[in-house]
C-alpha cells in the first residue's frame, strides 16, 4: 500500500468509529489505540461543534428565550452515546446529531412564544443533514461533468423540499440582530428547497410550484418530456426550473452506464 | 534583524475593537471577510494583512479553482506572504474528512508530494509561501523520518519559509516527555519567517493540554522569547487565536504580553 493509502487508513480510523473498532484497522497496528481513540473523540466533538454552531445559529440566537444553547448537547450523554457509531461527515451521523439537538431545544419552555420553533428546527436540521456526505475537494482535469442537456435529471442525495407553516426567510435575518421581543415569522405556508453543491456549499431557496414539481418527480428515469407532461410545465419553464436546480446542486443529469 | 511585527488573527466578532486597537501591527486572515462586515473597510485600510486561509492540502496538487482563490485573496489583502499547513486531513477520494489540521506521514513519498505541490503553488503565487507545522497527538508507525528532519528537507527543496507554531512544538514535546527547548532545537529555525503563539488548555477528551483560544502562559512567553532569539529571519509574531469564544480583552492583553516578552 502507498503511503497516501496508509494516510487514508489513519484518517478513516479517526473519522469512522465502526472502522476503528474493526479487525481490519486494528491488525494494521499503526497507532496506539488509546491515543487514537482519545483524538478521535476530540475530533468528533470539534467536528459537530462547528456544524451545530453554524447550522443551528438561529436557535442559538433564541437561547436567551429558550434557555437552550444547541451546542450544549455536545457534553450530553445523548451525544456521547453516538460516539461509538459516529462516522464524521456521514449523512446518518449528521441526522443522529441533529436529532439530538432538535430534541433538546424542542423540549424547552420558552419565556416568550416562538410559534415557528418547530419549523425553525426542521429547517436547521435539514441544512445540517444536506451538508453531510462526500464532497469534491479538487476539480479533476476532466471537469465535474457537463450540463447533461437532454439527459434525465435526478435529485441529488440530500436535497430536501421543506413544507413550512411559517415564512422563515422573512424572520431569520432579524434573529441575528439585537432584539428584546422575539421577532415573529408571518404565518403563511412556504416551500423551501435545501440543496448542496458538490463542493459542500448548502443553499436554501424558495421553491415555486414548478421547482416543487420537478423535485418531486425527478428520479433519473423520467425524460424531460415525461417531466414536462407530468408536472404540467411548458418546455421553457421546465428548462428554467432545471437550470436553477442544477446551479444549486439539487439535481444532476444521468448519463447512463 | 528587522523589528518584529506583533499581531493577531482577525476575529470578525471583535472587528469594532480591532479597528480602534493600539499596538497591533498585523492581522492574519483565516477566512475571507464577510460580504457585509461593517468593520472590514477600516481593517483593510489600517492593517498589514496576512493570508492564512485553508487553500488546500499539498499532499495533492491544488486545482485551478483553489489557486485562483489563493491569488484573489492574496491580492485583496496585499499579503507579504501566503501561509499553508503541513496537513493531510481528507482522504484522496473525499469520503472521509476530519475537518481539523492533521499532519501527513513523515515519509519520502509524502515529502516528494509536498515538495512538488508546494513548488507548483509557489510558481503561481506572486508572494512567498510559508508553511506551518502541525502537532501530532500520536505517532503513526508508518512514518519514516523525524518531523524536524522532514521539515528541513522540505524547506531546503522548496525555498519556502517556515511558519513556526510554538504551541504545536510545546504540545508535541509534552506528549513525548521531552523538554520543549530540546525539541524546538531540532527544527530548522533559520527558515522561520513568522511565529504563532497562544495558550493551551486541558481537554477532557484528550486528557491533557491542547491548543486553545487562550492567553499564553508565562512559560509559553518565555518559550517564545527563546525561539525568537534563534530565528534570525523572523519578521512577525502572531497571537494564534481564532474563535467566536475569544474576547477582546484576551486578544488585546495577549498581544500586549507577547510584545512585552520580546
Amino acid at each position: 500500500m502507498s503511503d497516501r493509502g496508509l494516510q487514508d487508513l489513519v484518517l478513516r480510523a479517526l473519522a469512522d468509529a465502526p472502522f476503528r473498532a474493526s479487525r481490519e484497522w486494528q491488525d494494521q497496528a499503526l497507532a496506539d489505540p488509546g491515543r487514537l481513540e482519545r483524538f478521535a473523540r476530540f475530533l468528533a466533538r470539534h467536528y459537530y461543534y462547528e456544524r451545530i454552531v453554524h447550522f443551528f445559529k438561529y436557535s442559538g440566537a433564541l437561547a436567551p428565550v429558550t434557555g437552550r444553547r444547541p451546542e450544549a448537547v455536545l457534553r450530553s450523554a445523548s451525544f456521547d452515546a453516538l460516539l461509538a457509531t459516529a462516522v464524521l461527515g456521514s449523512r446518518e451521523t449528521a441526522r443522529a446529531v441533529a436529532s439530538v439537538v432538535v430534541r433538546d431545544v424542542q423540549a424547552a419552555t420558552p419565556s416568550q412564544p416562538i410559534p415557528y420553533l418547530s419549523d425553525l428546527l426542521s429547517y436547521e436540521r435539514a441544512m445540517m443533514i444536506a451538508e453531510a456526505g462526500p464532497r469534491v475537494w479538487r476539480e479533476t482535469a476532466q471537469g465535474e461533468g457537463g450540463s447533461g442537456k437532454g439527459a434525465p435529471p435526478e435529485l441529488v442525495e440530500g436535497t430536501v423540499l421543506l413544507d413550512l407553516a411559517y415564512d422563515l426567510p422573512a424572520v431569520l435575518p432579524r434573529l441575528l440582530e439585537p432584539w428584546t421581543e422575539v421577532p415573529q415569522a408571518p404565518s403563511r405556508p412556504v416551500k423551501l428547497l435545501v440543496a448542496r453543491s458538490p463542493h459542500g456549499r448548502v443553499t436554501v431557496a424558495r421553491a415555486d410550484a414548478a421547482v416543487a414539481s420537478v423535485v418531486e418527480l425527478a428520479d433519473g428515469r423520467k425524460t424531460l418530456a415525461d417531466l414536462a407532461r407530468q408536472a404540467g410545465l411548458r418546455a421553457a419553464d421546465l428548462e428554467a426550473a432545471l437550470a436553477g436546480l442544477a446551479d444549486l446542486g439539487a439535481v444532476r443529469f444521468t448519463t447512463g452506464s | 534583524m528587522a523589528p518584529l511585527m506583533v499581531g493577531a488573527f482577525y476575529n470578525p466578532h471583535l472587528g469594532a475593537e480591532l479597528v480602534r486597537a493600539d499596538g497591533i501591527d498585523h492581522l492574519a486572515m483565516a477566512d475571507p471577510p464577510a460580504p457585509h462586515d461593517p468593520n472590514w473597510p477600516a481593517i483593510h485600510q489600517r492593517y498589514t494583512l496576512l493570508l492564512h486561509d485553508y487553500l488546500g492540502q499539498l499532499s495533492e496538487p491544488l486545482d485551478e479553482r483553489s489557486i485562483a482563490r489563493a491569488r484573489t485573496l492574496a491580492e485583496l489583502y496585499h499579503t507579504p506572504w501566503v501561509a499553508e499547513h503541513f496537513q493531510c486531513l481528507h482522504t484522496e477520494d473525499g469520503r472521509y474528512n476530519i475537518n481539523y489540521v492533521f499532519p501527513p506521514l513523515y515519509t519520502e513519498e509524502f515529502l516528494r508530494r509536498f515538495v512538488a505541490n508546494a513548488n507548483a503553488l509557489q510558481a503561481r503565487l506572486d508572494q512567498p509561501l510559508v508553511m506551518e507545522n502541525i502537532p501530532g497527538f500520536f505517532d503513526v508507525k508508518a512514518s519514516q523520518l523525524p518531523e524536524p528532519v522532514w521539515l528541513r528537507r522540505f524547506f531546503d527543496a522548496t525555498g519556502a519559509g517556515f511558519l513556526l507554531d510554538l504551541p504545536h512544538v510545546w504540545l508535541e514535546a509534552h506528549y513525548r516527555n521531552m523538554k520543549p527547548a530540546a525539541w524546538l532545537a531540532e527544527f530548522p529555525l533559520e527558515q522561520v519567517v513568522e511565529l504563532h503563539v497562544a495558550g493551551v488548555e486541558q481537554d477532557a477528551d484528550l486528557q491533557g493540554p491542547w491548543i486553545a483560544p487562550a492567553e499564553p502562559s508565562v512559560e509559553m512567553l518565555d518559550f517564545l522569547a527563546l525561539a525568537v532569539s534563534r530565528c534570525p529571519r523572523a519578521r512577525a509574531v502572531t497571537f494564534d487565536a481564532f474563535s467566536p469564544s475569544l474576547t477582546a480583552d484576551t486578544l488585546l492583553r495577549s498581544v500586549e504580553r507577547i510584545r512585552g516578552a520580546l
